[in-house]
């Protein structure tokens, strides 16, 4: 199936990145205390083996946080609407554990990780829910040292479903002094993507019923 | 990702990089130094999909039909599986979320898919939590895989006795 966004729509979903983010990243510098830049955002629509590539070497061992979120709609919850991704260095992950003061590769480190991916995403997806009138609810987060391409494949397998197009909203963030820094990523499903279109008023949605162009 | 290649030159390696509830399938007609490798994310397609090769019912079919044109026999073939790890939610949690837990049902589909097609499986290196990168050296019929933050291991090779079953958790 062949379903693409035009300029205007990957315009918009570029702003909803850039806001989510910029929530994401007030967020992080409060939690830590110190000022985090945020580098400007990319909304990315791409067949899913490049949409892989564009976000790093598949075979590279990452610190990872997966967060899903699932849309409350007309009373029926639907699962993982968006997912958000946060990726980021092993010596990321110690800096992080160190400024919270917590041993990292341990039990309370992934968990204060964890809490960093909660507090970003569950305040990047509010900021989008205010924005479109979506009712979104962050899941428990997932604390992951792993490959890459094996983080971000299944996140993308979830996410993309029958599509072979994937939409990919990242940004940077550093944190300054901490020579650290993270790739902020919402993933959301071809049904989200719709979603937050059609609630922007630019919903020429992809539906997967569509013939193929 | 969602890809599928196959060779005859000896010199190849076939590579599917970060496998997680992925699945890499990997047929391999020795004979004939004949291999391929599909990379599959889902366990089926609905019928007005196209691109085979990233769901296991049709990514076997195709993978197969693409060997066959290189002149491997399937009856002479066989198959090795990697991947197919549960991301999220190892050590028995659950997500509560549908969708993710897609790595047993990959590995289920894909075997179906084999067995409909008559190639018995010999080499698994399938479920758990971490994810794999698997490497296929076609003129030597050698299948190896490597763990998340382990060394690379041997999966499959012709000296494997016709009767042993591989597998690696």
């Amino acid at each position: 199936m062949n379903v693409h966004y035009d300029e205007q729509q990957l315009d918009a979903l570029r702003e909803l990145a850039s806001i989510g983010s910029g929530t994401a990243a007030t967020a992080l510098a409060q939690m830590l205390g110190r000022p985090v830049e945020l580098a400007v955002p990319r909304a990315l629509a791409l067949p899913l083996a490049d949409a892989l590539d564009a976000v790093g070497e598949p075979d590279a061992m990452v610190a990872s946080v997966v967060m899903p979120t699932a849309a409350c709609a007309g009373g029926a919850r639907r699962d993982a609407e968006i997912i958000v991704l946060l990726l980021f260095s092993y010596r990321c992950a110690a800096s992080l554990c160190e400024l919270l003061g917590v041993e990292p590769r341990s039990e309370l480190g992934d968990s204060a990780l964890g809490e960093i991916g909660n507090i970003l995403g569950a305040s990047a997806v509010g900021a989008l829910a205010q924005m479109t009138g979506l009712a979104l609810e962050p899941q428990p987060p997932h604390v992951l040292y792993d490959m890459l391409g094996a983080v971000v494949a299944s996140v993308l397998s979830a996410t993309a479903g029958e599509l072979d197009l994937a939409l990919v909203l990242d940004a940077e963030l550093s944190i300054e002094g901490a020579a650290c820094g993270l790739s902020f990523l919402l993933l959301p499903t071809a049904v989200g993507v719709a979603e937050l279109l059609g609630r922007l008023g630019l919903d020429r949605v992809p539906d997967p019923s569509d013939p193929p162009r | 990702m969602g890809e599928l290649a196959v060779s005859a030159a000896a010199d190849d390696e076939l590579v599917s990089m970060g496998l997680g509830s992925c699945v890499g399938v990997a047929l391999l007609d020795r004979e004939r130094g004949i291999a391929g490798l599909a990379h599959v994310m889902l366990p089926e397609a609905n019928a007005a999909y196209s691109a085979p090769a990233k769901f296991a019912d049709r990514a076997v079919p195709a993978l197969l039909a693409s060997t066959e044109r290189l002149g491997a026999r399937r009856e002479r073939m066989v198959a090795v599986l990697a991947g197919g790890a549960q991301m999220f939610g190892g050590n028995g949690r659950t997500t509560g979320v549908a969708g993710l837990d897609l790595g047993a049902r990959n590995e289920a589909a894909v075997r179906a898919a084999l067995a409909e097609v008559g190639i018995s499986v010999r080499a698994t290196a399938t479920g758990g939590d971490r994810g794999r990168t698997v490497r296929v050296r076609v003129g030597e019929a050698r299948v190896s895989v490597k763990e998340a933050g382990g060394v690379e291991v041997s999966l499959w090779h012709p000296l494997i006795a016709a009767d042993d079953l591989v597998e690696i958790s």
